[in-house]
């Protein structure tokens, strides 16, 4: 038993990590750079059989990956293009599977937004939407669909919502939504993960860049404390999501409570983080110019993508009792 | 990154499942005093006479020189066999956990086959002699004082919070040898004999109704020189040794323990009427969130124990890093007691032992979760500090 990347998935997280760094600044929309070179890395079909195209590696090396991406604050649609990828290869639409996970296509995040319309993510870039409603998953072409963009909440995660989003003849249904959905959830938890030790990094290193009373206010431990329990709460979400991922990819049979406590711990730990990293930057925290707000608002979009906390709080209490 | 248990942690799971089966006593502890004592006492004898003592001593010591995951293993057994009685509550503690490790660490060849042996086999009751009224975060602060006479150490001052010192047997003690070096520089680590005259021992009761809270006073204790562990006044260095297996492992029965404790509450919040007099409390939406963010969070804390254990089998020692799952330990310990009597209604009336299966008792002595070994103020010093890298400012 051993619950850390081996010294192998360490080399994952650092390539993925300069790619990253190469290509992307944090507070910017996805630069197209970044996109063609985590095509290139193979990133929308990393945990993809490499029968379907994808690179073969597990649940373990994604997480790592979206782990990656939200510790980076990385907008743009690469959860719901890699999870469509996954829907086109099981629905047996290999040839869209392959152009999915050769990026030719983008693709936006369908939830209900009320009993009549969906909101859909990334939408701006999209042409195919992965429509999640109830238990269902189906990816549906946006082409011709009617779309009315509203102010976004997160600046770079540009939100539309579909009035006519027609399920009826999509390019392809996910043959098990549950699992898909679980599968997703845990990539949305390790990229609230992710958040919550990015703005942890943050806090830790004003605190010892910033000086008052002639002394780093990391020193104090009002500071420090705080610091303290940001760096445990992502501590905790980290280790869960990575049980979580070898319980899901292994079947293990308590598999799904464990992806559901995945996704609770996560997402508290990723908005709980980025509320007080914006308090321990003080003046400058509030500042547009600053990026602590980006982790503020992308905690809130993805802490609610694919089933609120709350949902996944039932679902924790619902399920058998894990061992 | 894998779950797997290697077949020998299997066999191992199977075979401590069986014996616990057929050793585990089902009277309860009696709550304190010399029933105490020779209760816990005859526990560990019955251990060590299964060959189960000293599950992550080295065998030359008479331990079963088993890995962290083995020792994770049996404490998850352990809980599964719904003990009358809670692993680490038990005057054996410092001995397993704290004395036996840092005499094989630091003790002599005479100290170890002396003393390991008696531990191991439940023959003697050690305490801890380390918090002093002026010495308690700020434990390099201590001043319990001891001057070298001929081949004695000659002690005088005062300790307390020591846990069980009127049952025991031996002590951890940390005394001053030189109060004119730093702080740090004139501790010295000594094996205390509680039967040595000059000693006088005092009882505490505990807001949980214990009395096995004790403080300590010396008056001109006569130890041998022959009792130092380590060098005289180099204490520090040895007493941070045995700290660091409270990082490792000794809470880990607490931790892993806390798990079934949450899944007994769920059972508990089923079958009893909730907040409106009618349905059970798990029908009740707030009860309902606040039990399955426990289920999660308790989850979570395995999962930083087992990281815990793969970051030391990748460095060989204990880090820093186990002051973040302390920290998650006690404060989740006391939230979900809390809960508890929530759920409880007026049974909450009802005053019930600190070990076994009722609520209030434990609820009690769950406010010792932030506050011993190190209160969660020092957990998040130690983060903050030997972790995350902020500076130290006085």
């Amino acid at each position: 038993m051993d619950l850390l990347p081996t010294s192998e998935q360490e080399e994952i997280v650092g390539s993925i990590a300069s790619v990253i760094a190469g290509n992307h600044t944090l507070g910017e929309p996805l630069d197209d750079r970044l996109w063609d070179a985590a095509v290139a890395q193979g990133w929308l079909g990393l945990g993809l059989e490499e029968a379907f195209g994808g690179v073969g590696y597990s649940l373990a090396e994604e997480v790592l990956l979206f782990q990656e991406l939200g510790r980076a604050c990385v907008p743009g649609p690469f959860l719901a293009t890699v999870l469509a990828a996954r829907v086109a290869a099981e629905a047996g639409e290999t040839e869209l599977a392959a152009r999915l996970v050769a990026g030719e296509a983008r693709v936006g995040l369908a939830e209900r937004w009320n009993d009549e319309k969906f909101s859909v993510l990334d939408a701006e870039s999209a042409t195919i939407a992965l429509l999640v409603d109830g238990g269902r998953v189906a990816l549906v072409d946006l082409d011709g669909v009617a779309l009315e963009h509203i102010p976004s909440f997160d600046t770079l995660v540009p939100v539309a919502l579909a009035i006519d989003l027609d399920e009826s003849a999509p390019l392809a249904t996910a043959p098990d939504g549950e699992a898909l959905l679980r599968r997703g959830a845990l990539l949305v938890a390790a990229m609230l993960a992710g958040m919550a030790r990015a703005t942890t990094e943050q806090s830790v290193s004003y605190g010892i860049d910033r000086e008052q009373f002639g002394q780093p206010v990391g020193g104090f431990q009002a500071v420090k404390h705080r610091c303290a329990d940001m760096a445990t709460r992502a501590e905790a979400a980290m280790c869960q999501v990575y049980y979580a991922a070898l319980a899901l990819r292994d079947g293990r049979d308590d598999a799904q409570f464990h992806a559901h406590a995945a996704r609770v711990v996560a997402a508290r730990a990723a908005i709980d983080n980025a509320q007080i990293n914006v308090q321990n930057h003080g003046g400058i925290g509030f500042t547009w110019e600053h990026t602590a707000h980006r982790y503020v608002t992308r905690s809130r979009v993805y802490g609610s993508a694919l089933g609120t906390t709350h949902g996944h709080l039932g679902e924790t209490l619902a399920a058998s009792a894990p061992h | 990154m894998n779950l797997d248990f290697t077949p020998e942690e299997q066999a191992f799971r199977e075979e401590a499942r069986t014996w616990l089966a057929e050793n585990l006593p089902t009277e309860e502890r009696p709550p304190d005093g010399q029933p105490m004592r020779e209760f816990d006492l005859a526990w560990q004898k019955t251990l060590f006479e299964g060959g189960w003592a000293g599950i992550n001593w080295p065998k030359e010591f008479g331990g079963k020189g088993l890995n962290d995951i083995q020792q994770m293993i049996w404490y998850e057994e352990f809980a599964r066999a719904d003990p009358p009685f809670t692993l680490n509550n038990s005057c054996t503690f410092v001995g397993n956990n704290h004395g036996g490790p840092t005499l094989i660490v630091s003790g002599t060849d005479e100290q170890k086959s002396f003393h390991l042996p008696k531990i191991l086999g439940g023959e003697v009751v050690w305490c801890q002699g380390f918090s002093e009224p002026g010495a308690g975060s700020d434990l390099a602060n201590l001043s319990c004082k001891a001057v070298i006479d001929g081949d004695e150490l000659v002690v005088n001052g005062q300790k307390i919070w020591t846990s069980y010192a009127h049952v025991a047997d031996y002590q951890e003690l940390l005394v001053r040898t030189d109060p004119t070096a730093p702080k740090h520089k004139g501790i010295s680590w000594v094996i205390c004999d509680m039967k040595t005259p000059g000693i006088e021992i005092r009882e505490i009761t505990t807001m949980s109704h214990v009395n096995d809270f004790c403080e300590v006073f010396y008056d001109d204790v006569r130890i041998p020189l022959t009792n130092v562990v380590g060098q005289i006044n180099d204490g520090w260095r040895v007493t941070m040794t045995t700290l660091s297996f409270e990082r490792g492992t000794a809470f880990m029965a607490d931790q892993v323990e806390l798990a079934s404790v949450v899944e007994r509450l769920i059972e508990e919040a089923r079958v009893r009427t909730g907040p409106d007099g009618k349905r059970p409390a798990i029908a009740d939406d707030e009860i309902a969130r606040r039990l399955a963010l426990a289920r999660a969070e308790v989850a979570a804390l395995k999962a930083m124990t087992i990281a815990g254990i793969s970051r030391t089998q990748r460095t060989g020692v204990p880090g820093p890093e186990g002051s973040m799952t302390r920290l998650f330990h006690g404060e989740l310990h006391q939230r979900v007691y809390q809960l508890a009597l929530d759920i409880i209604g007026p049974e909450a009336l009802k005053l019930t032992p600190v070990d076994g299966n009722g609520w209030t008792g434990p609820y009690l002595q769950s406010f010792a979760y932030t506050i011993g070994g190190g209160t969660t103020d020092i957990q998040r010093n130690i983060v903050g500090e030997r972790v995350l890298g902020l500076p130290r400012v006085k």
